[in-house]
C-alpha cells in the first residue's frame, strides 16, 4: 500500500529507538585487547 | 516489462530484504569510518563488488542485526519513511544524522533480468560515498556512541510488536533530547531511484561538536 497520511487521525508521525544500547568502546576494547593476548598465546603453543 | 503491486511476489518482503543488507552494510561502514568503534574490530570485506569494513565484535553484529529485524517489518509495509544512524557525544546529545530517506512506489514496473544488478550499481555507489564521507565532515569529540532512529507512523508501530517480543529488543519513542540537533549543517551524499525504491542519504552535522 501507498504511504498513508499522517496527518489522519490516530495515524502520527513518531520517532523509536531501540531500548537498548549497543555495546559502549570502553567494552569494545576490552574485548578487542582480551583477543589479541589470546591470539598472541595460540601463535607461542 | 511486467506492472506488480507490491502485492506480487512479496514484493514488499524482497524489497525489505535487499534494504536491511544494505543498511546493515552501511551502518557498519558508518561506525568504522566514524570512528565510533577501534578500528581493530573491523575486517575488509567484499560486497556490492567493493571492499567494505565491517565489525566482527559478537555483541555488536548482533545489535545491529537485532535492530534492521525489527525495522524490516516497517520497510515491508513501506511504514520507514526514514532510518537514521545517530552519533552521539558523551552527554548522549547528536553530533551527526546519516538520515536514509526511503520511498517506495505502490506500483512496480520492472524488468527482472536487469532489475537487481541495477539496484546493486546504485547502492554500490552510496557504499562508497559513505567510505569517503569523513573527507567533508569534522572530526568527532572522543567517546561517541551510536543508535538508530526510524520515522514511522504511530499506528505502523504494531507492525514491530512481535519481532520486539521474538527478539527481546524493545524500542521507545525518543525524547526530544535524542532528536533535537541546533543548526545542524546539511551534507548531500547520494540519491537514488530505482523501479522499486527511492532513497537519499544525506548527513545532518552539529555545527559545534566540542
Amino acid at each position: 500500500p501507498a504511504r498513508r497520511d499522517p496527518s489522519s487521525a490516530g495515524d502520527k508521525k513518531v520517532i523509536l529507538l531501540p531500548c537498548k544500547n549497543p555495546p559502549s568502546r570502553e567494552r569494545v576494547s576490552l574485548w578487542l585487547e582480551a583477543r589479541k593476548q589470546y591470539e598472541c598465546l595460540q601463535k607461542w603453543r | 516489462m511486467t506492472t506488480l503491486t507490491r502485492q506480487d511476489l512479496n514484493f514488499g518482503q524482497v524489497v525489505a530484504d535487499i534494504l536491511c543488507e544494505f543498511l546493515e552494510v552501511a551502518i557498519h561502514l558508518i561506525l568504522y569510518v566514524r570512528e565510533v568503534y577501534p578500528s581493530g574490530i573491523f575486517q575488509k570485506k567484499k560486497k556490492y563488488n567493493v571492499p567494505v569494513q565491517m565489525s566482527c565484535h559478537p555483541e555488536l553484529n548482533q545489535y545491529i542485526q537485532d535492530t534492521l529485524h525489527c525495522v524490516k517489518p516497517l520497510i515491508e509495509k513501506n511504514d520507514a519513511e526514514k532510518v537514521v544512524v545517530v552519533i552521539m557525544d558523551k552527554e548522549h546529545h547528536p553530533v551527526e544524522r546519516f538520515v536514509f530517506e526511503i520511498s517506495q512506489p505502490p506500483l512496480l514496473s520492472i524488468s527482472s533480468d536487469t532489475l537487481l544488478s541495477h539496484v546493486e550499481q546504485l547502492l554500490r555507489a552510496f557504499i562508497l560515498k559513505i567510505s569517503v564521507c569523513d573527507a567533508v565532515l569534522n572530526n568527532n569529540p572522543p567517546g561517541c556512541s551510536f543508535t538508530v532512529l526510524v520515522h514511522t507512523r504511530d499506528a505502523a508501530t504494531r507492525n514491530m510488536e512481535k519481532v520486539q517480543v521474538i527478539k527481546d529488543f524493545p524500542w521507545i519513542v525518543a525524547d526530544e533530547q535524542e532528536v533535537h540537533m541546533q543548526e545542524p549543517r546539511l551534507i548531500p551524499l547520494k540519491t537514488m531511484t530505482s523501479d522499486i525504491v527511492k532513497m537519499q542519504l544525506y548527513v545532518e552535522e552539529r555545527a559545534q561538536k566540542t
